[in-house]
């Protein structure tokens, strides 16, 4: 059977948004920690542990989803963190009787320690929303 | 003088392509100045494919890739299947800037290799793509990390000098480049990782372009226009794994009978 040929464009097109648009259908993260602290400081054990959502400026692959976990190894109350790089999200889950999202924003933010020059970096990561709010410019936090 | 003409098809083929490449280039500067944090890296299917591996064995995605490539990967496959490698000539940017450097060459009169690259030795050269794809994945996989980006034409030409994109990556991409301007579609054909993996399923293709032998008049305009070289004037169906449907071999003949694209059961003209 003959095709007209302008059913080429049309898959293309077809392709192309079902591609960008079916990524809703996929989640899986980057990159998933579970933190020994969160035993260690059981909190207050009379909330349910809550997850806030972060846009993270420098959350970009899984290394340094690694990294940025990290800086919530010494924070009281935190449970769990879920990084999304390709999205530079990450979902953390705390304990909000021990936390609250401002402790942790300014955690994400904090200097990593980089062992090969043996200096504190600073500004790596920039939170940029937090549970949908823009915190870009410490409108919040 | 060869004919001129501009189908509508044509016209909305190059609009596909070079709208593709101006929607990288914007993508990738804006995600240099700070502007955006989407990457270039974020609507490339070869990331799709890199990260199945993880996705399946550790439930997690590797490096940089996410959720668009996969789906953009799946998205291409079912393209790929029912129509060919149509990625590659309606879409893909550096397929794209290989077709630039061709027409530029015939437009020019300029350096216009005057070998093709056809038969056995062609043939051979095309199975070059998947030992490099087998090493890709196999080191994507065994790392977590996309360790091949810094070779990447695609993300060098369109991150904006972006992570991992060193001195040498200009190096790999002015090779590359010199390539497709001795071997008409040179990385494409020989070196692309992912025409390489799309290469079996676009063999299995639903449609293809279909010559009546009994109006053919074997003039071989066919044949020189088919970016990949492919032999059109010599097969009844062109199932090619390398067939683009760039159409440009339609366009090209003479006759409007002659060529057509078909589904498997085919017409009879």
């Amino acid at each position: 059977m003959r095709v007209t040929p302008w059913f080429v464009p049309l898959a293309v097109v077809v392709a192309a948004a079902a591609g960008v648009g079916g990524a809703r259908l996929f989640t899986a993260p980057s990159y998933v920690r579970a933190y020994a602290a969160a035993a260690a400081h059981p909190g207050t054990g009379t909330r349910d542990p809550v997850t806030s959502h972060f846009v993270v400026a420098g959350l970009r692959c899984v290394d340094t989803a690694r990294t940025m976990a990290g800086l919530l190894d010494e924070v009281p109350g935190v449970i769990r963190c879920e990084c999304f790089a390709s999205r530079n999200e990450a979902r953390v889950t705390f304990d909000p009787g021990v936390t609250t999202p401002a402790t942790l924003k300014e955690a994400i933010e904090g200097p990593v320690y980089d062992s090969t020059s043996f200096r504190f970096e600073y500004g790596l990561y920039r939170v940029l929303r937090m549970d949908g709010r823009d915190v870009a410019n410490g409108a919040e936090g | 003088m060869p004919r001129v003409s501009r189908s509508p098809v044509k016209f909305v083929r190059a609009a596909l392509q070079w709208g593709t490449v101006g929607a990288c280039l914007v993508v990738g500067i804006r995600y240099a100045r700070g502007a955006s944090l989407t990457s270039v890296e974020r609507y490339c299917p070869f990331g799709g494919l890199e990260t199945l591996g993880a996705l399946i064995t550790k439930r997690s995605f590797s490096c940089a890739t996410g959720e668009t490539n996969l789906a953009l990967f799946l998205a291409l496959v079912a393209l790929t299947v029912v129509s060919r490698k149509a990625f590659c000539g309606w879409v893909c940017p550096v397929g794209t800037l290989s077709e630039a450097i061709r027409a530029i060459q015939n437009r020019l009169q300029w350096f216009r290799p005057p070998w093709t690259m056809s038969g056995p030795a062609d043939q051979a050269l095309r199975w070059v793509r998947l030992p490099i794809l087998a090493i890709i994945l196999y080191f994507t996989y065994k790392t977590g990390e996309l360790v091949f980006r810094g070779y990447d034409p695609y993300y060098i030409l369109f991150s904006a000098h972006g992570h991992d994109v060193k001195a040498w990556s200009y190096g790999i991409l002015a090779g590359i480049l010199i390539l497709t301007a001795v071997v008409p579609m040179g990385w494409c054909r020989y070196l692309c990782p992912l025409g390489g993996a799309l290469w079996p399923l676009s063999r299995a293709g639903i449609l293809r372009i279909r010559r009546d032998g009994a109006t053919c008049t074997d003039c071989g305009r066919c044949d020189r226009s088919c970016p990949q070289s492919i032999p059109v004037s010599r097969e009844r169906d062109v199932v090619s794994g390398e067939c683009t449907l760039c159409l440009e071999c339609i366009e090209a003949c003479p006759s409007k009978s002659v060529l057509a694209l078909s589904t498997p059961g085919g017409f009879r003209a």
